[in-house]
């Protein structure tokens, strides 16, 4: 009986949750179909119109395919080099292994508007200048520590005899690493990698400071965009992020199953 | 840090990742090419640069003007960064911005030689830059209010801070965060209030009276919100905004210009050193009479070629400049961080 | 903790040293985060005439408006941490014990949110909480609960609340990924030997999941460390380091402050980072 109560108000508190989570993008949606020529809630009318003005505008689609480029180049860098360091730090004891990763967590706490203005004087000097490359260096500072802490977070869960065991096995290191370690960590690394891509996704202090006709990501083009306009076209924009997000969720699921993303297979 | 420390830097990071560096190369050739990087505000700002600047400017030189899009603090961070070799080519600035920007020199004087329009500028306009760069465009801040909860709205600052002290509408003012509050709000209702650049105080006790019916707006279109959204009825923003919204449909705004004048809010146009002397081409087309029309028209902001002609539409709508009050940049500028950093303390927000 | 994992994997580990995996990563922050602070931070030394000068530090650091800045910035970020911690931590057992194949819906709606540019979230909860919003009209007009509109916008609860808004999936994901792979047969057992739920959460479940709280914590209590556009945004009074920083960058100019206030703002990080991390350790292993 009393177990019935308790799930029956945590199941009510993850509504709550979620309503509270969904009300403003809800009003966010609406907007997006109105059929009125300014921003403004409740709407008077219905219409498409400002999804067509997304593609009428150029640099929104320009943007979009940077930003894209940029949020998957810095998470797949970022796994690059922060897997490795995760399954010695996750592991080691000591003061040394706890101060490497309190520096490797630190760029999460510098305010990225820092990191964009002092590595554009910085790049500039090295020559990298305002260009994709100093785009992507940029956003994987601040990408990598999210992969690092979530992989370590789950990689220090696992117990140590599962490797023990294929090394006693026979097994060499780096088939420990890709038939054991590997699909043991596999979460840690979908949350993270998910992350680094929402985190490189919306940045907008530090892609600021690199933006170029040729560089600009879509919230650098969206804050542009408003300075002088504010016409339901951001609104449309965000609803077809939010439709793009579904239906890459529903190919994810369909391939791989979107549970996976926390729980391991 | 020294010329060898930047070789064995570059040689450490070719070995991190051979790969990362490939980027170095396409933007080398920029200089002294027929292709240009000029600078706007994106959306309709954008379309009406590249319509009333852009496209006569390609069609005389035969050359390529590409739009980087973006904001003054981010553009002057770039050319900072890079004065040799400037990312852009044409500069577009807030005047305070463009004044840091002439102070560090880190752009060109404008002649008559180089620009031959700049003759039909007002020289006032040219000299509040340094000579170096001229305003293009303005427009003036103001009260700005929701016409069916406003029905009669006030028609001078001091009005405006006694109603609103007294409760009768909630007001939004530009807060800290926006970058020309200091200019548009401190600075404009200081003087209008019997103070000045040397003397805030009025400003200030002005917001004290006011404090329990305030809200603020970090961006121009945070206070379309409040607005339309019925956080504030009423408010301190731009003209050439309002008739924007007002065109697109919200027709219940409106705009008074005070009676003390509203502050001019230029907007500068600037050529970094070292940029491409075709820019010199380009901003001779931004100050061109019929160019800057058309851009009126689009933007509903005044713009400063003394032959330009505005439309009847635009005509009631447009304050010629001289009836604003005219920031004194210069002055502003040494006093302007001891306004933030009071602001801080004792608004808060 | 040290006898059962010593001896076996040893042969197969040590033919290269663990260590150097950490090098790659440490290379790549020392060259691209370290090198551009230290350069950037020369600014704050750095007098407006020349020469050195530690008055801008001295400023922060004696300045009562500014010594209240950085405790409001540090409480902002440990009260956000706390109730994401709160809020999360139902939500992400419900995720991995509830959910069942409802799962991949309740990830989804944890990741939605986070799609949305923050300028149109941020006019999201305008629309609600606003003088004449959804929320006051309904409280008001509809059920006539209140007399007059509640001044909910502008306020630091708002602000709160959209920051938690942002970090609260961070959190939940964070908990759940550590929290799915406990095994379900230790609850189990300590059911079995007569524990009751409440005990069985508290002495098995929720030690097992510390290192998901830990994560979670670091992550948020990080990011509201360093966030700015929220409080830019919904404004509330809250006067925060990252919020004097921006101001710096785009009224004032004064990149010599800025660059003062971000090394203050990095120590106070990295010193509560190291005492979580600690924390962490001692408490998981």
């Amino acid at each position: 009986m009393r177990r019935d109560w308790i799930n029956i108000a945590l199941a009510a508190f993850v509504v709550l949750f979620f309503i509270f989570m969904l009300a403003p993008i809800l009003v966010v949606v609406v907007v997006s179909f109105t059929a009125a020529g300014y921003v403004a809630f409740p709407i008077p009318g219905w219409s498409l119109k400002w999804f067509g003005n997304i593609f009428a505008y150029q640099p929104f689609i320009d943007a979009l395919l940077v930003s894209f480029q940029v949020a998957i180049g810095a998470t797949l860098l970022s796994c690059a080099i922060g897997i490795p360091a995760c399954l010695f730090l996750a592991r080691a004891r000591g003061a040394w292994a706890g101060a490497i990763m309190t520096f490797l967590l630190s760029p999460l706490s510098m305010p990225m508007i820092v990191i964009g203005f002092a590595s554009l004087f910085f790049l500039s000097w090295l020559g990298i200048g305002i260009s994709f490359t100093a785009l992507l260096i940029t956003h994987t500072v601040v990408c990598l520590p999210y992969v690092i802490r979530t992989v370590a977070g789950v990689y220090a869960g696992v117990p140590r005899s599962y490797e023990e065991a294929a090394a006693i096995l026979g097994a060499n290191p780096a088939k420990v690493f890709w038939h054991v370690t590997l699909p043991l960590i596999r979460p840690g690394i979908m949350a993270g990698s998910l992350f680094s891509f929402l985190t490189s996704f919306d940045n907008l202090p530090i892609s600021y400071f690199f933006g170029s006709s040729s560089t600009n990501t879509l919230p650098v083009v969206m804050l542009s965009y408003l300075e002088h306009q504010f016409d339901p076209t951001i609104a449309a924009l965000s609803t077809l992020q939010l439709a793009m997000a579904v239906v890459a969720l529903i190919v994810v699921d369909r391939i791989y199953g979107i549970d996976k993303m926390t729980v391991a297979g | 840090m020294t010329t060898i420390m930047r070789r064995t830097f570059l040689g450490g990071s070719a070995m991190l990742g051979a790969g990362l560096l490939t980027g170095i190369g396409p933007r080398l050739a920029n200089a002294q090419t027929g292709e240009i990087t000029v600078t706007a505000f994106g959306g309709v700002w954008e379309e009406a640069v590249r319509k009333c600047f852009v496209a006569p400017f390609e069609a005389k030189t035969k050359a390529k003007a590409n739009v980087s899009l973006g904001g003054p603090p981010q553009w002057l961070a770039q050319v900072e960064a890079e004065p040799a070799k400037p990312p852009v080519d044409v500069l577009i600035m807030t005047p305070d911005l463009a004044l840091t920007a002439a102070k560090a020199d880190l752009v060109d004087d404008f002649t008559v030689e180089k620009l031959p329009n700049l003759a039909k500028i007002p020289q006032q306009l040219t000299d509040s830059v340094k000579g170096k760069g001229t305003l293009f465009d303005y427009g003036v801040s103001g009260i700005t209010y929701n016409k069916d909860r406003v029905k009669n709205p006030p028609k001078s600052f001091a009005e405006f801070v006694d109603r609103v002290a007294s409760g009768e509408f909630v007001a939004s003012v530009p807060s800290i965060s926006y970058a020309v509050t200091p200019i548009m709000l401190i600075w404009s209702m200081a003087q209008a209030l019997g103070g000045g650049a040397n003397n805030v105080d009025p400003f200030f006790k002005a917001m004290e009276k006011m404090k329990d019916n305030l809200v603020f707006w970090a961006g121009p279109n945070d206070f379309f919100n409040h607005l339309s959204s019925g956080e504030a009825d009423i408010g301190i923003y731009f003209d050439g905004r309002t008739w924007n919204h007002f065109d697109s449909g919200a027709t219940w705004i409106d705009f008074i210009n005070p009676a003390e004048g509203g502050a001019l809010n230029g907007v500068a146009v600037q050529k970094p050193k070292n940029a491409n002397p075709l820019a010199w081409q380009y901003i001779n087309e931004v100050l061109d009479a019929k160019n800057q029309e058309q851009f009126a028209e689009i933007m509903n902001y005044g713009v400063t070629n003394v032959d330009v002609v505005y439309s009847d539409k635009l005509k009631p709508r447009i304050t010629p400049w001289q009836q604003t009050q005219f920031p004194p940049y210069e002055e502003i500028a040494p006093v302007r961080n001891e306004w933030v950093d009071r602001w801080n303390r004792e608004i808060g927000r | 903790m040290q006898a059962p994992d010593q001896p076996a994997a040893k042969p197969a580990a040590s033919v290269i040293k663990p260590w150097l995996l950490t090098v790659p990563a440490i290379l790549f922050l020392a060259a691209f985060f370290v090198l551009p602070l230290i350069d950037n931070g020369m600014r704050s030394i750095v007098g407006e005439t020349g020469g050195l000068t530690a008055g801008r530090y001295l400023t922060l650091l004696t300045d009562s408006f500014y010594l209240r800045v950085t405790v409001a910035t540090v409480l902002l970020s440990a009260g956000v941490t706390l109730i994401c911690v709160v809020i999360g931590y139902p939500v992400a057992y419900f995720l991995v014990r509830k959910a069942g194949r409802w799962a991949g819906l309740v990830i989804f709606l944890l990741i939605a949110p986070l799609l949305t540019s923050i300028i149109m979230r941020t006019f999201g909860w305008q629309v609600l909480f606003a003088r004449r919003g959804l929320v006051n009209n309904f409280l008001v007009d509809q059920f006539g609960v209140l007399s007059a509109p509640l001044r909910l916008a502008n306020s630091p609860e708002i602000a709160i609340a959209a920051l938690v808004h942002v970090l609260v999936p961070f959190m939940v994901l964070a908990i759940a990924t550590v929290l799915q792979s406990v095994d379900t047969r230790l609850e189990e057992s300590a059911k079995i030997l007569g524990a009751g739920r409440w005990r069985t959460f508290w002495e098995v479940t929720l030690p097992l999941s510390l290192d998901g709280i830990g994560t979670g914590a670091i992550l948020v209590f990080m990011i509201a460390n360093g966030s700015f556009v929220t409080l830019v945004m919904l404004g509330g009074g809250l006067q925060t380091l990252p919020l004097m920083i921006y101001q710096q960058f785009n009224t004032t100019r004064d990149f010599g402050m800025a660059s003062a206030m971000s090394t203050i703002l990095l120590v106070i990080a990295v010193f509560c980072l190291f005492l979580q991390l600690r924390l962490v350790r001692r408490r998981g292993a």
